[in-house]
């Protein structure tokens, strides 16, 4: 018997040898590039006389030319501010998560990104992972401080305090109607009489009847009506009213706009508008490719039209679903914090300063090296080379984009336009209110899960309101619902109280 | 000094094995008894310090068992529970009885390049990420495109919402881990077949016995030590679930939830945005307890039994 034991043995553990072996070949990649972050930071750069190195971590796909741009990068800034950059990439679907195990982890960085819809730059600043801004912009933000709309630093305080440089960009967020314009042309609908969810339903009839092939919606398992709420946490059951006056926190299950606007979304749903797979569909971009899409949502900005249709290969317009509003999330929509643990918070500063005004470093951290992924056709505008493939940076994350060139087709009176569009947004309610959620640690995740339950299946109209809204209500309430929001409301209360001082 | 005198000779005298052991000793050491301390973390508010990983678990303030609330504070915890521990002895059970079976009958196929054959066949979806084997399940179950609708619409007979039906989701879920799994485990078992002493089977052929016969009384008690090893071994992790089986393969899809809801699932959908490391690390340390717990148990009564067949 114990032969065969130990025989067993031998085999377990040669198998485990064997599975250890296949997971080791799949790691080798991270540890890789683990002991090459190491290496890099243990360089002495002490001295004063020798440039600094930050290590700089941002949002987007790893670019292929990144070492050969920074390299130009590098000569321009060690001149201008006696510092160099290391920029390290990461993936958009990635970015949360391993940011959030190198922070916790006291991964040496000094700059990186953070925004309201990745790494979430409220509960980080909380946490302690980045440095409080106040003085270092004072000291060496000046250009910061002249450039940003007002409102960015203005709105993207936690407690008071300022923890990472908006971009100058966008401020207020609008929603519009987009459509497939070659679909619109050939049954000669008029998207002007798209105005409300409600109004959609004859131009979807229309397309459903007539293009068997065309997804009508193209909807993803994200949506969410619009509806007139201000919301303490996106995506969330919990708001207050757009145009509220006494900041009552509701929750939105139990109001009368959510019943009627479910309806017509399952009316739609059921009519076939919708694809029947959309409560599991995280992306479209299928159906964009394709062009097989009469309609969708999204957010606009100036002369998104002509980014839209760029980027498809065919003609998309689009007509406002609702108004500019300034919410946090959009003031917070793409910043730069410095970290916590950074060795030279003030070449940091100094670095980030730079990049928010001085057009050539921007330029070049954007679009790449002249005569290599671009060239210039006039002063301020440029035109992509096929090399710039190489280097398809995401522009919005990169800090101030008004100072940035155009490209070859867009209105000379391009950031002009965005200025105008910024101060025609309306202030949220909420504008300014960050919701501390570390007395309701355990109601968020239990709310959480109920919220991943329901929601995409009752936005999306997939289940039935009638039956789902008051069940999915009931199971938010078992799960704390009204703790949350009574947390909020009295913070919020709390919030006015010094606000209207 | 005798005794430490024979501790040391007795190093030197199977120093070539403890060679042996060297890189599996420390990989433990690195990657499993270090990062214990690491659970300290599940009691406490984790904030990042400025000064590094160890500054920032030493400054963070305690809070007792707070951190494990969130996985019993509602009835999700039940569910959640139910759901872990019915599939995985589902898995457990029905794996078992299905690779010792494919095992034995693999060991009995005489053309031994068609039994290789099958057993590669069997053991490829075993390399198989998760996510592939979502796609293909979501070939067979789309609703419009899917090749189940499509058998179903071709008989005339209403086409179902997959994605929208928890009744199914049981079976479809402890299928697609069978056949994705079993192949494996049966490499194992066919392992331990072929170990087994052929005369033994001459032996009982000449006394007249009938395969079946052969098979119930050399292949299975032979194969039982292997049986309870590696059963003790999966209820030590019965209470870790398979995130990719139970996320990815039902696409995530809020409606199937009370029937693919686990622990893993549960403490992902709750911190994924918060990010609050206590509470993740909290959920970690009560699986592994849990499971440590079973482990001992389990073996203290299969070692009332079967001496032999015990892990330790």
């Amino acid at each position: 018997m114990s032969k065969t034991k130990k025989s067993i043995c031998l085999l377990l553990a040669s198998l485990m040898a064997f599975s250890l072996l296949l997971s080791a070949c799949g790691g080798g990649n991270k540890a890789e590039n683990a002991n090459s972050g190491k290496t890099q930071n243990t360089e002495p750069t002490k001295s004063s006389e020798k440039p600094v190195e930050l290590i700089w971590y941002t949002i987007g796909a790893p670019q292929k030319d990144l070492s050969r741009v920074m390299e130009e990068v590098n000569k321009y800034t060690k001149e201008k501010i006696n510092a160099t950059v290391d920029m390290k990439m990461i993936d958009f679907g990635d970015y949360s998560q391993k940011m959030q195990v190198m922070v916790a982890s006291g991964e040496p960085m000094d700059i990186l990104f953070t925004c309201s819809w990745a790494f979430d730059y409220v509960q980080n600043a909380r946490k302690g992972a980045f440095m409080e801004l106040d003085d270092l912009l004072d000291k060496y933000g000046q250009g910061i401080k002249e450039t940003l709309d007002p409102a960015f630093l203005k709105g993207s305080k936690v407690d008071g305090h300022n923890y990472a440089i908006p971009a100058n960009k966008e401020l207020p967020a609008q929603e519009v109607w987009r459509f497939n314009k070659e679909l619109l042309d050939k049954y000669n609908l008029d998207m002007a009489s798209a105005t409300t969810l409600e109004s959609l339903e004859p131009l979807l009839k229309t397309i459903k009847e007539n293009e068997p092939d065309i997804t009508p919606y193209a909807m993803v398992k994200d949506f969410m009506p619009l509806m007139p709420f201000d919301y303490v946490i996106e995506k969330m059951p919990m708001a207050v009213y757009l145009d509220t006056k006494d900041y009552k926190v509701v929750n939105i299950l139990e109001t009368p706009e959510i019943v009627d606007t479910l309806k017509t979304v399952r009316k739609y749903y059921q009519a076939g508008y919708l694809s029947p797979e959309v409560a599991t569909t995280t992306s479209v971009d299928d159906l964009y490719k394709s062009g097989k899409w009469f309609m969708d949502r999204a957010a606009t900005q100036p002369f998104a039209d002509n980014l839209w249709s760029a980027s498809y290969g065919y003609p998309v317009v689009s007509t406002a679903a609702g108004d500019p509003y300034v919410y946090n999330w959009s003031v917070m929509g793409s910043m730069q914090a410095i970290s916590a643990n950074s060795k030279y918070p003030e070449k940091a500063m100094e670095f980030l300063n730079l990049l928010n005004t001085d057009p050539v470093l921007r330029n070049m951290i954007d679009s790449g090296i002249e005569g290599v992924h671009y060239e210039k056709v006039s002063d301020n505008v440029v035109k992509n080379l096929p090399d710039s493939k190489n280097y398809d940076m995401p522009t919005f994350s990169l800090g101030n984009i008004m100072i940035n060139y155009l490209n070859e087709g867009d209105p000379e009176n391009k950031w002009e336009e965005f200025k105008k569009f910024n101060a025609s947004g309306i202030n949220s309610p909420l504008l300014g209110f960050n919701f501390d959620t570390s007395k309701i640690t355990n109601e968020i995740a239990a709310v959480q899960n109920v919220k991943e339950e329901f929601w995409s299946s009752l936005m999306t109209g997939t289940v039935d309101p009638e039956e789902y809204l008051p069940k999915a209500n009931e199971k938010f309430k078992a799960a704390g619902l009204d703790a949350i929001i009574a947390e909020a409301q009295r913070q919020i209360d709390e919030w006015r109280a010094t606000v209207s001082e | 000094m005798k005794a430490v005198g024979g501790f040391f000779q007795n190093i030197y005298k199977s120093k070539v094995m403890l060679f042996m052991v060297l890189p599996g000793a420390l990989w433990f050491l690195f990657f499993s008894y270090l990062p214990m301390f690491g659970t300290v973390i599940a009691f406490k508010e984790y904030r990042f310090s400025r000064d590094g990983f160890w500054a920032s678990i030493v400054n963070s303030k305690w809070v007792g068992w707070d951190n494990f609330k969130f996985l019993f504070s509602t009835n999700d915890a039940y569910v959640i529970t139910r759901n872990t521990l019915l599939y995985n002895l589902a898995f457990i059970f029905i794996g078992l009885i299905l690779s010792v079976v494919l095992a034995v009958i693999l060991s009995e196929i005489s053309n031994k390049r068609l039994a290789k054959t099958y057993q590669t066949g069997m053991f490829m979806p075993y390399f198989l990420s998760w996510v592939i084997v979502g796609y293909f399940t979501f070939s067979f179950l789309s609703s419009e495109r899917g090749l189940l609708n499509q058998v179903l619409q071709s008989f005339g007979v209403d086409t179902i919402q997959w994605y929208n039906n928890p009744k199914f989701w049981p079976y479809i879920l402890i299928l697609v881990y069978l056949w994705k799994a079993v192949g494996y485990n049966s490499v194992v078992y066919l392992a331990a077949i072929m170990g087994i002493d052929r005369s033994l089977y001459e032996a009982a052929m000449i006394d007249g016995a009938s395969k079946f016969q052969q098979i119930r009384n050399i292949t299975i008690p032979l194969l039982k030590p292997i049986i309870t090893i590696m059963t003790l071994l999966a209820i030590g992790k019965i209470f870790y679930a398979d995130f990719g089986l139970f996320y990815q393969v039902p696409r995530d899809s809020g409606t199937l939830y009370s029937v693919t809801n686990v622990i893993d699932t549960y403490v992902y959908r709750g911190l994924k945005s918060t990010g609050e490391i206590g509470m993740s690390t909290a959920a970690g340390l009560y699986q592994s307890v849990v499971g440590f717990i079973l482990v001992i148990t389990s073996n203290y009564i299969v070692r009332k039994y079967d001496k032999d067949s015990a892990l330790f």
